[in-house]
């Protein structure tokens, strides 16, 4: 069994209307788990709703498990799959301005999209605010450039890292993923908010 | 209450399950034999020692070199501008990227061709591209190219060319004086005769 998608055997075009399916599927996704309402997302940080963090991590376990069964029937080439490159000051710097912009608008820049899609004001804005944003960092990127750059430590696995096999660590975050699951909806019964979760 | 159970016994299952899984590598760029087969019957893998002869001379960046001898060896004689990388080292890390690269055509040599040949099924089958063989390795070089072989004399105009292009890339290479073309042995064009001229005499 060879890949599934034979990557050099299609054309660019071919692979951009793939990867817009992709994209409608995932934002009507969004949509349907309600995550076009800013409500939805801030319930992560206040905890009466875990639907995000449940929705993400889900994702990434199918998709991490997808890539292990497929390995190892044979039907993908992990040497050829784009791992991001990893520049550790970066990563926490903007995770930190990620995260705060995330309680702030209440959006993630995918679910701002699907909002402003379905016409909500306030996704507008947090979009037009994303985009001020992305043209001061160009603008101003030489102040930002060996900030940026610092710490890069190439194409890293986690799995390589602490020095366990992919499976391994595979089963550390489904495992840590389930106790997340467990303890989040623990913490919806505690934190509930009866106005907004009825509403969302 | 039940389906969260049941939920996350499944997801810890599959987890187990992908944790003992071995695991394999898949390269899919690699080349199965049939396909080497193909490659080798295309005979587009070598590249002549005139050719690369005429590229050192004219500094082509498009070539590079690649000597895959014992490094004494490549310390004793080596061909201008190449690179050492010992057949038994080819694919350490520090010469991968040398070989894996899409920038230049690299060219193998050893004294033969077997190493070099060896190499280039190794690097084809690993689906690494842009890498040649010398033909005929070092011994046609020095064949060809340092001590050039007179053509017969019956031989075309094309070999006696060939001999004088080779001629002076044996003095580039070399610095030996260049035989002048005219001590070639080249059958000249038989220049035709001139018509005699009826004899002219008297008062006609």
């Amino acid at each position: 069994m060879g890949p599934i998608i034979p990557l050099f055997e299609i054309s660019e075009e071919i692979n951009l209307l793939i990867a817009f399916l992709i994209g409608l599927g995932f934002g009507f996704a969004l949509e349907q788990a309600g995550f076009s309402s800013s409500r939805k997302l801030a319930g992560m940080f206040y905890g009466y709703d875990i639907t995000v963090l449940k929705v993400f991590f889900t994702a990434a376990i199918t998709a991490m498990l997808g890539l292990l069964f497929m390995n190892y029937l044979g039907m993908i080439d992990m040497s050829i799959v784009y791992v991001n490159d990893y520049f550790m000051s970066s990563a926490i710097i903007g995770g930190i301005i990620m995260g705060a912009g995330f309680i702030i608008g209440g959006f993630c820049p995918g679910t701002s999209v699907c909002a402003a899609a379905i016409g909500k004001i306030d996704a507008m804005y947090f979009i037009g605010g994303s985009l001020i944003g992305i043209l001061l960092f160009g603008q101003t990127y030489p102040l930002w450039e060996k900030l940026h750059n610092a710490q890069h430590l190439g194409s890293l696995k986690l799995s390589d890292s602490i020095g366990v096999s992919d499976g391994i660590l595979g089963l550390l975050v489904i495992a840590a993923a389930v106790v997340m699951f467990w303890v989040g909806e623990m913490a919806e019964r505690r934190f509930k908010r009866e106005d907004i979760n009825n509403e969302i | 209450m039940r389906i969260r159970f049941v939920l996350s016994i499944v997801l810890v299952c599959l987890g187990l399950v992908a944790a003992i899984l071995p695991q394999t590598k898949n390269s899919s760029m690699e080349l199965d034999a049939q396909q080497l087969l193909n490659e080798i019957q295309l005979e587009n893998y070598v590249i002549s020692v005139d050719e690369m002869a005429n590229a050192l001379i004219n500094n082509d960046p498009e070539y590079q070199l690649i000597d895959l001898r014992p490094e004494a060896d490549f310390k004793a004689y080596s061909l201008p501008g190449s690179l050492n990388i010992p057949f038994d080292s080819l694919f350490s890390e520090t010469w991968v990227p040398y070989i894996d690269q899409i920038a230049r055509k690299n060219v193998f040599y050893s004294n033969g061709t077997t190493l070099a040949s060896e190499a280039w099924m190794l690097t084809k089958q690993k689906g690494y591209k842009n890498n040649y063989i010398l033909n005929g390795g070092l011994n046609n070089w020095f064949a060809t190219i340092i001590e050039p072989k007179e053509p017969a004399s019956t031989d075309g105009e094309e070999a006696f060319f060939q001999y004088e292009a080779r001629l002076g890339m044996k003095q580039f290479f070399t610095g030996a004086g260049a035989v002048s073309s005219s001590s070639s042995k080249q059958v000249k064009k038989p220049v035709p005769r001139k018509k005699k001229k009826m004899v002219a005499g008297g008062c006609s």
